[in-house]
């Protein structure tokens, strides 16, 4: 479907792929709810669900047909087990907050997880959720940010940066920084106990393992052509030790 | 019923009290006189005397007594008889 | 709540806003699921009953008008009845994209409710006047708007918005001492129009704190020789359509809202009648193009020609040029 002719985000979905993993792992386990805000990662929270058997092989082939239930910046399916309606960046954490006050309303274990863009939180809205979170110590929720340093245009470092991690610590948060390529260190960060909201900043790459995308702003949203296809998958193949 | 029980019974209705608790009560004394139980007690003295109260004399109306001396001085209310 | 006599002279003397309050306590007693959120305006609200009976039902998320939509989204996802308020023009506005995405697209059971539209705000000037929030809201799909016209039927349709599965919008008019449409019991049903006043020239469909001045019309144009009826649309979206069509066997239709003329009631109705082959023309009354100085409530009405008086002069008018 990468290959097919309305392309995809691919590079914002390949950076992802193992906080999904994680994520994805941790509710195998316990009960959990996944909040794709940055919604351009819909191709990878596909991939992540067929992985983990949550939807079909069969579903997952639909990726961007026309009408079909899995546009490339998912819609609420809750027959799916989509819960959140994603692309309009900046809004998925404050739903998040929501569903995680509902937990600890009815004093319910479980976790609310929000996946965020470095991007994205350019947006002030992400700052108005993030304060209300912290004052109101919602332990059980835990955002974690895609941290590949692009947007849209480019690198961030040339468009607006800011102390992330200052930021989010002086909204309450607990904060953690990892190395998002790798799940398991990015399952322990998970486990974390805290008495406070949990920031995971992950840094990862856009468009890894796939040495043309790495760092390419013109892969934020692509389409290959065979060879490319070809190229990619043999790369990733490789990378992941086949 | 005279015009003072008349007048103590909008505040027996108007807050679910007893006519003791009624002849001492001041604005927000108890939780029920609060700004919107105000508009009910208005109401509930209206109704008693077929009248219809001026703004300001609905906000000045902050006890049992104020409105008393109100309704005398001002819409003919005769407390003696 | 009973209704009688001393309830709905009440309900008046609080204005919307206080009747919500006491509306919504009403409807919360019976159902634990329905919960508040503000945008640090309880206070303002009438809403400070209710957080101080119900503390864990009541969230202030500060002023973040956007936030407390997501949240509210988050809550009626999980299953609660949040009514998040605010003022209106802020809730239409600053929160606007959160209101179609939440409750437009994801369709969250959320009520959204707006205090002071129109001119309710009075000195507090245009910043707090909402002119256009029917307008923006109006295109959004899925949603419910309505507008009560006086205390009663704010506390019907709190009750409706809070019974029926879909995200509601409720505009909320007028200041203190609101004047009284209903003087007894009634039945409202979300999406029928009520008329309150019959007649046979013309149409006035109305909504909100226009109600009281469009029976006030009303009355001049009689003793003027025109028989106007005046219906209430109290539900702005899904508009009643056939109480619109029956309109259109009078001679002239007016619509009157606290409202720019530009994409609110007025335009409902005629996005209605411009299909129909047989239909009076239409005048959309309401404010204009200009954000004017700010002035008590009384003064914008007059301001934008919203008072009763020319009201029923600039239907008379028309009419006479109408039936000529």
């Amino acid at each position: 479907m990468v290959a097919g002719p309305n392309g995809a985000h691919i590079a914002p979905s390949l950076s992802c792929v193992e906080i999904l993993t994680a994520i994805f792992a941790y509710m195998t386990e316990s009960y959990g709810l996944f909040v794709l805000s940055k919604g351009h990662a819909g191709l990878a929270l596909y991939a992540a669900m067929k992985e983990f058997g949550i939807i079909s092989a069969a579903d997952f082939d639909t990726f961007e047909t026309n009408g079909g239930e899995f546009p490339g910046q998912p819609s609420k399916n809750l027959a799916k087990h989509i819960e959140y309606s994603s692309g309009s960046l900046g809004m998925g954490l404050s739903y998040a907050c929501g569903r995680a006050l509902a937990l600890k309303q009815r004093s319910l274990n479980g976790k609310v997880f929000v996946l965020l863009g470095d991007g994205e939180t350019n947006e002030g809205s992400v700052w108005e959720s993030a304060m209300f979170a912290g004052f109101n110590h919602l332990k059980n929720l835990i955002a974690v940010v895609d941290f590949n340093g692009m947007q849209g245009d480019g690198f961030s470092k040339d468009i607006l940066t800011f102390d992330q991690a200052g930021m989010w610590r002086s909204c309450g948060w607990h904060v953690q920084e990892c190395d998002g390529h790798d799940s398991a260190v990015i399952s322990r960060c998970l486990t974390e106990q805290t008495d406070e909201p949990l920031v995971i900043l992950a840094r990862t790459v856009k468009g890894k393992g796939v040495s043309f995308m790495e760092n390419v702003r013109e892969w934020h949203h692509g389409r290959l052509t065979q060879n490319q296809y070809q190229t990619a998958l043999s790369e990733l193949e490789v990378g992941n030790g086949n | 019923m005279t015009n003072v029980e008349k007048y103590t019974q909008a505040f027996v209705d108007a807050f679910s009290i007893d006519a003791e608790t009624a002849m001492t009560l001041k604005f927000q004394q108890i939780p029920a006189w609060d700004s919107v139980g105000h508009m009910g007690l208005v109401a509930q003295i209206e109704e008693q005397f077929g009248i219809m109260m001026e703004p300001d004399d609905i906000v000045d109306l902050n006890s049992f007594d104020k409105g008393k001396e109100m309704l005398g001085a001002k819409y003919g209310v005769d407390f003696a008889s | 709540m009973e209704i009688n006599p001393i309830t709905i002279r009440t309900l008046s003397m609080l204005g919307q806003r206080g009747v919500f309050g006491l509306a919504f306590m009403d409807v919360a007693e019976t159902d634990r699921n329905i919960i508040a959120l503000s945008a640090d305006l309880c206070n303002t609200s009438g809403l400070d009953r209710f957080r101080t009976k119900y503390p864990d039902r009541f969230f202030n998320v500060g002023i973040a008008e956007q936030n407390m939509v997501g949240v509210a989204a988050g809550l009626a996802a999980a299953g609660y009845v949040p009514f998040a308020t605010t003022f209106a023009n802020f809730a239409a506005l600053r929160s606007c994209e959160q209101v179609r995405h939440f409750l437009g697209y994801m369709k969250e059971n959320v009520k959204l409710v707006g205090f002071g539209a129109g001119f309710s705000f009075g000195m507090f000037g245009t910043t707090h006047y909402a002119l256009e929030d029917v307008a923006v809201l109006r295109a959004i799909n899925n949603l419910v708007i309505l507008n009560p016209a006086d205390g009663l039927e704010v506390l019907k349709a709190t009750h409706a918005a809070a019974k029926i599965n879909a995200p509601v919008y409720i505009r909320l008019s007028g200041v203190m001492n609101n004047p009284i449409i209903y003087k007894s019991d009634y039945v409202f049903e979300i999406g029928k129009a009520i008329t309150l006043r019959e007649g046979m020239d013309v149409s006035i469909i109305t909504t909100g704190s226009m109600v009281d001045l469009a029976l006030k019309a009303a009355a001049l144009l009689e003793a003027d020789g025109v028989s106007a009826e005046v219906v209430n649309m109290h539900t702005i979206k899904p508009l009643d359509v056939y109480a619109v069509e029956k309109a259109c066997a009078k001679k002239l239709i007016v619509t009157v809202e606290e409202h720019s003329r530009i994409g609110g009631l007025g335009s409902a109705v005629a996005e209605v009648l411009t299909s129909n082959t047989r239909r009076p023309i239409q005048i959309i009354l309401g404010t204009g193009d200009e954000y004017l100085h700010a002035g008590d409530f009384q003064h914008m009405l007059e301001s934008h020609g919203l008072t009763a008086l020319q009201i029923a002069k600039k239907i008379s008018n028309t009419y006479k040029e109408v039936v000529k």
